[in-house]
């Protein structure tokens, strides 16, 4: 059993990992997955509690996950702990690394909002002159993109612009309510293209690797994984200078194992399979590992309230979501920023939050019931650039509980960035105010970075392999053998959640690999 | 006769069946290690315990903020969130205590935010009223607080001084009340209101802390009488 070689050893279960999984396993082909944390069984690790019988009163136990915003006190042990696993930046530029070591990782708890790059993304330096063009275009990955969307069953309509490519949808053929058609109306000046929402529905309310992927690789018996193995390192062999196992640690009881494979898939999540290439030192003759480090600006946006709503009379006015996909620079250039940002739009009816109200006591009361069912909420998601300088890096001066050093995050926004916020605000109040909407509080200033959890970049793929990590099969240009299937693969980050993307790259790369696999010759 | 023969019939089953079963378990001579094993009869029927939270039954000893500052803390969720509709305000949701707690338990720079903007407060009451911030009526602390409320988006709240001070405790003051054992008995059944929330044991947790490996195993029991039983000891 130890002499055991498996074809492929898959690090990291999530989105990427168990799309790995399901599509070499299918094929015939034998795996291995190594996840470093345990699996979450919800009938044994959660129960339904109120408040009051937390310590914490639900707050966010003080101390923990300071820079999980997302996090509380019911949640807190689904997050990684930043002191188990800790993470380096300068003081005045927080990076906000939000991580899931569970079985399945981030794929548990994403928010499944699920969009197809354009090639405004693809193409962008042909379009903008900024940045690189991926080595790749919409065609060649919409029809993984279709399978994709069958299986997560993207709920969305066919109304997308170019910018945001239709795809392999559960109709939406809900009508807009009044409040968004109002919306819809009062955007037309500003070229707002309103789009349904697109989201993943899932099985049985989850759209994870966890239901909806690794049950198919575990049902042809060729998949075995293994959980709480902390991958300290890949191997290589040292006649060939390929990678060809890994060592990792039992996270509980600190012991050292070592396993053999012939291919090596990294699934870990952008930035842990990042970390692992820079502690392994393969990977990197581009010096491009770890560089070109992205995500989304969120936290930007307009709170407002439609006033006919209000005394109750939400019923017939309310409800619905939307998504406007991004409209700057597609036709006309926009000064202050290239690129753009989408809006969530959501015609929300339930209660709003005390903070939208410059009130207390009993007038607040007074307000918060008036105003139930009447609240309109616009948020940014708006492309980072992708610059060299914004990168991470191994600190050899700090390490994690099991001794593996730790990560150094040095990224920040540029005006490009704030810029877009800033317009996102203007835009939003304007077309607000002109529906005829309250607006009741705004903010232009985004989150840290990695707040949106959607960062990407690090090992960009290109077809040149001195300004690139990858080949357009998520394939090393080092190393034959080695493929990142996770978001580290990304050239450019665009508006979009990328969760749609990283499933169809690491299908079409788990495709592309077993149809290699007989003359990779490892 | 009758009963006697009886009980000697009984007795010779009993002491036959004994034998039987010490004849099958192999080895007469091994004594049980206690009258019965420690978890026979646990099993998911066995009746659990139904304990309270010690809070709403124990008094919260103050540990952080001084008598002054506690009395400032009183006063201002008091007037910022007071009973109404039949539900508790802050005080009766001993939201006060409550925030001693969680404020000493916190980082430095969350510490200092409450304890300077108490201190704020009671110097702006005394400047203006030349009272105390906790004996002022509910019209003159609102006269003070309300300059610096303002509606704010979440995760950015305002950051000029006070504004912070007042908007954040604002919060936390009405999701620490929200939060109550009070306010979840006053909210009915059907509202969504009680805070319920699905709560996540850590899941198969580091047991030693950080720091690779796991604490060195004792090598030796702890804690034997000097005198009197002989405990083995071996490596392990």
């Amino acid at each position: 059993m130890k002499d055991e070689v498996f074809d492929v050893l898959i690090i990291g279960s999530g989105h990427s990992g168990g799309m790995a999984a399901k599509v070499l396993t299918e094929s015939g082909i034998r795996c291995l997955m190594l996840n470093a944390g345990p699996v979450a069984d919800v009938s044994r690790d959660a129960e339904s509690k109120p408040a009051y019988e937390l310590p914490y009163r639900g707050f966010k136990p003080p101390g923990r996950l300071e820079h999980v915003f997302q996090s509380n006190e019911f949640n807190a042990n689904v997050w990684v702990d930043e002191q188990e696993v800790p993470y380096t930046f300068e003081p005045a530029h927080p990076y906000n690394w939000v991580r899931v070591r569970l079985f399945g990782g981030r794929s548990l708890f994403w928010s499944r909002q699920s969009f197809r790059l354009s090639d405004y993304e693809f193409k962008a330096k042909s379009h903008d002159g900024f940045g690189e063009d991926w080595p790749i275009s919409h065609a060649d990955l919409a029809p993984y993109y279709s399978r994709v969307e069958e299986i997560f069953r993207v709920e969305g309509a066919l109304d997308g612009p170019p910018q945001m490519p239709d795809g392999n949808f559960v109709l939406d053929n809900d009508p807009w309510t009044e409040s968004m058609q109002r919306f819809i109306a009062a955007g037309k000046p500003y070229n707002l293209p309103v789009c349904k929402q697109r989201r993943a529905l899932g099985r049985d309310g989850l759209a994870s690797s966890v239901n909806l992927l690794l049950p198919d690789a575990e049902k042809t018996g060729k998949l075995t994984s293994i959980a709480n193995a902390v991958v300290r390192e890949l191997t290589v062999d040292k006649n060939t200078g390929l990678p060809n196992g890994c060592n990792f640690v039992e996270r509980l009881t600190g012991r050292e194992m070592s396993v053999k494979a012939r291919v090596v898939v990294l699934a870990a999540g952008t930035l842990e399979s990042t970390r692992l290439l820079l502690n392994s030192n393969l990977g990197n003759s581009s010096g491009m590992v770890g560089h070109y480090l992205m995500d989304q600006i969120y936290g930007a946006g307009v709170v407002c309230s439609v006033p006919e709503a209000r005394g109750g009379k939400w019923k017939e006015l309310m409800g619905g979501s939307a998504i406007v996909p991004r409209f700057r620079n597609i036709s006309v250039k926009s000064d202050g920023f290239l690129r753009g940002y989408a809006l969530n739009v959501t015609s929300a009816t339930g209660a709003m939050g005390a903070n939208s109200f410059a009130a207390y006591g009993e007038e607040l009361e007074r307000k918060r019931k008036d105003y139930h069912g009447s609240g309109f909420y616009m948020t940014i998601m708006g492309e980072v650039l992708g610059r060299y300088e914004n990168h991470v890096r191994i600190n050899r001066d700090k390490a994690d509980a099991w001794g593996i050093p730790v990560l150094h995050v040095e990224t920040h926004y540029t005006d490009n960035e704030f810029n877009m916020a800033k317009d996102a605000v203007e835009v939003g109040c304007a077309v607000a105010e002109a529906a005829g909407f309250e607006v009741l509080a705004k903010n232009a200033v985004p989150n840290p970075p990695g707040y949106s959890i959607h960062e990407v970049g690090t090992c960009r793929m290109g077809d040149d392999p001195k300004r690139s990590v990858l080949n357009k099969w998520c394939q090393s240009h080092d190393h034959k053998n080695l493929f990142v299937v996770d978001g580290a693969s990304f050239t450019s980050s665009g508006w979009q959640n990328p969760t749609m993307t990283i499933l169809s790259l690491s299908m079409r790369a788990a495709e592309h690999l077993a149809s290699e696999m007989g003359t990779l010759n490892v | 006769m009758r009963r006697r023969e009886f009980v000697r019939v009984l007795v010779s089953a009993v002491f036959s069946s004994r034998l039987l079963r010490a004849q099958r378990a192999g080895n007469p001579q091994l004594p049980l290690p206690a009258p019965v094993p420690w978890t026979v009869g646990l099993n998911p029927q066995t009746p659990l315990p139904h304990p309270a939270v010690a809070e709403g039954i124990a008094e919260a000893l103050p540990r952080f903020f001084t008598p002054g500052q506690m009395g400032t803390l009183r006063r201002l969720s008091d007037v910022l969130l007071p009973a109404m509709d039949g539900k508790p305000g802050a005080l009766e949701a001993e939201t006060p205590q409550f925030l001693d707690f969680l404020i000493g338990s916190s980082p430095d720079k969350r510490r200092k935010m409450y304890t300077g903007g108490l201190d704020w407060l009671e110097m702006e009451s005394q400047r203006e009223y030349k009272l105390p911030f906790a004996r002022l009526e509910a019209a003159q602390a609102g006269a003070v607080l309300e300059p610096w409320l303002r509606p704010w988006m979440s995760d950015h709240p305002p950051v000029e001084a006070h504004a912070e001070f007042i908007n954040v405790a604002h919060s936390e003051i009405r999701a620490a009340t929200a939060n109550s054992k009070a306010w979840s008995e006053a909210a009915s059944a059907e509202e969504d209101s009680r805070g319920e929330g699905l709560y996540w044991s850590p899941i198969e947790p580091l047991l030693h802390g950080s720091g690779s490996g796991c604490e060195p195993v004792q090598s030796k029991a702890l804690g034997a009488p000097k005198n009197g039983h002989s405990i083995p000891v071996y490596p392990r």
